[in-house]
């Protein structure tokens, strides 16, 4: 009689587990709200945002450029019709509405080159910015002034009033160098030039390598 | 006998496991902040929203406006009826709560600042954290004689045609070239290495 008493009670017990399983595997429901909240902290956002540490200046885009420097990417966030009027050389174009396809992310999201936004004012790309930096990606930098201020500073550079210091002027002559660098010419520069370089962009391979999780390594 | 071990073992494992799923949805901490749209729909949202807006469109008892600049310049000028908000505390508990009262009674936050720009990063934090009603104003401030003045701003605006520009500069220098074609991106080539899983390294 024991034993048959005992037995129900077993029974009964399972039954009770099996059911507050069921009404945890119910609570998974709650998981989409969190699924939203993906990406840093909107704490870190603010402060990354804050800083100004993603500028980097046309002065510095252009010496990057002239010296072939090979380890940055230039990335155009305005639209196609933008892109094909002018475009930095060796720029890509990413429109901003397709900037999380994931072809484009295979660019943003990579540790071998540093990325540099732009677009005709720093708006767009300071709005591309934020949310790469949301997701987390590294080494993404914004062009300060974007190509207003290429325009402003290097195409056409200002010329320095009497008054201002050397370094003013050889700020200038650096840049009126660059601006004959990326195609601008100057009728002193004509009368001696002879025949003109033309600069090719070179085929250029980018390799990304994924690392594979690698297993623990015992040892030293 | 033995039936009875087994099953003990198994619901008293069970009943622990119980335990411990519920003592870690209790002691789980909602984060703080939550945003509320992930970035893929943001930017959909950005890319199709008309969150900007004029001075003409500011006369609509509507909207609230809010100054993102510090208490400096605030007080050197501000525009009428302004609320200073500094973009580094609008996470504070004060200020959220501002903003909520602000949805809930279906006013729109309109934010300002010198430029656009500067504005820019508030208004994508609050508009990712959930706050749909603002927008921005796309203006620039600057001071004249102690007064503020204020200016439409053409977001993005091309201020020179560049390609025109070097042409001209060409034709200039009157010498005769073949038109250069914009030197296009090479097409670039990503390839991902996969690496082969090493066995495990035991030893130095």
């Amino acid at each position: 009689m024991v034993k048959k008493k005992i037995a129900k009670i077993l029974a009964f017990r399972y039954k009770l587990l099996a059911g507050i399983l069921i009404l945890l595997a119910g609570g998974l429901v709650l998981l989409p709200k969190y699924q939203e909240h993906e990406g840093i902290k909107p704490q870190e956002l603010l402060s990354n945002v804050i800083s100004p540490e993603r500028y980097i200046t046309t002065d510095q885009v252009a010496h990057k450029l002239i010296n072939r420097d090979p380890s940055f990417i230039l990335i155009d966030v305005r639209d196609e019709k933008s892109y094909a009027n002018y475009s930095l050389p060796n720029a890509l174009n990413i429109p901003l509405k397709k900037l999380l396809d994931e072809d484009s992310k295979s660019y943003l999201n990579q540790n071998q080159f540093d990325v540099v936004l732009y677009s005709n004012d720093h708006f767009y790309a300071d709005q591309a910015w934020i949310l790469c930096n949301r997701l987390g990606f590294k080494n993404i930098r914004v062009l300060k002034g974007g190509l207003n201020c290429w325009f402003k500073t290097i195409i056409n550079p200002m010329k320095p009033s009497e008054n201002m210091p050397t370094e003013a002027f050889d700020l200038y002559s650096t840049r009126k160098a660059s601006s004959m660098y990326f195609g601008v010419v100057y009728p002193e520069q004509a009368n001696v030039a002879g025949s003109e370089t033309k600069i090719k962009a070179p085929k250029r391979v980018i390799t990304v390598q994924k690392r594979k999780k690698k297993p623990a390594e015992g040892g030293c | 006998m033995k039936e009875l071990e087994k099953t003990k073992r198994i619901s008293i494992a069970a009943v622990l496991f119980i335990l411990a799923v519920l003592i870690g949805l209790l002691t789980y901490k909602r984060p703080k902040y939550m945003y509320a749209i992930n970035t893929k729909s943001a930017l959909e949202k950005l890319t199709s929203d008309n969150y900007l807006i004029t001075l003409n469109d500011l006369n609509n008892p509507d909207y609230v406006l809010i100054d993102v600049r510090n208490q400096f310049e605030f007080e050197k000028g501000h525009m009428k009826n302004a609320i200073n908000i500094y973009t580094p505390d609008i996470l504070s508990d004060k200020n959220l709560g501002l903003f909520n009262e602000l949805k809930e009674t279906n006013k729109t936050a309109v934010l300002y600042g010198n430029n656009p720009q500067e504005v820019n990063a508030p208004f994508l934090i609050l508009y990712q954290l959930g706050y749909d009603n603002i927008k921005l104003l796309a203006i620039n401030n600057s001071y004249l004689e102690n007064k503020l003045i204020t200016k439409n701003n053409d977001i993005e605006k091309s201020e020179a045609d560049i390609t025109t520009f070097i042409n001209e500069s060409r034709e200039n220098a009157s010498i005769e070239q073949e038109v250069e074609d914009i030197i296009k991106a090479p097409k670039r080539v990503i390839t991902v290495q996969k690496r082969k899983k090493k066995p495990a390294e035991g030893g130095c």
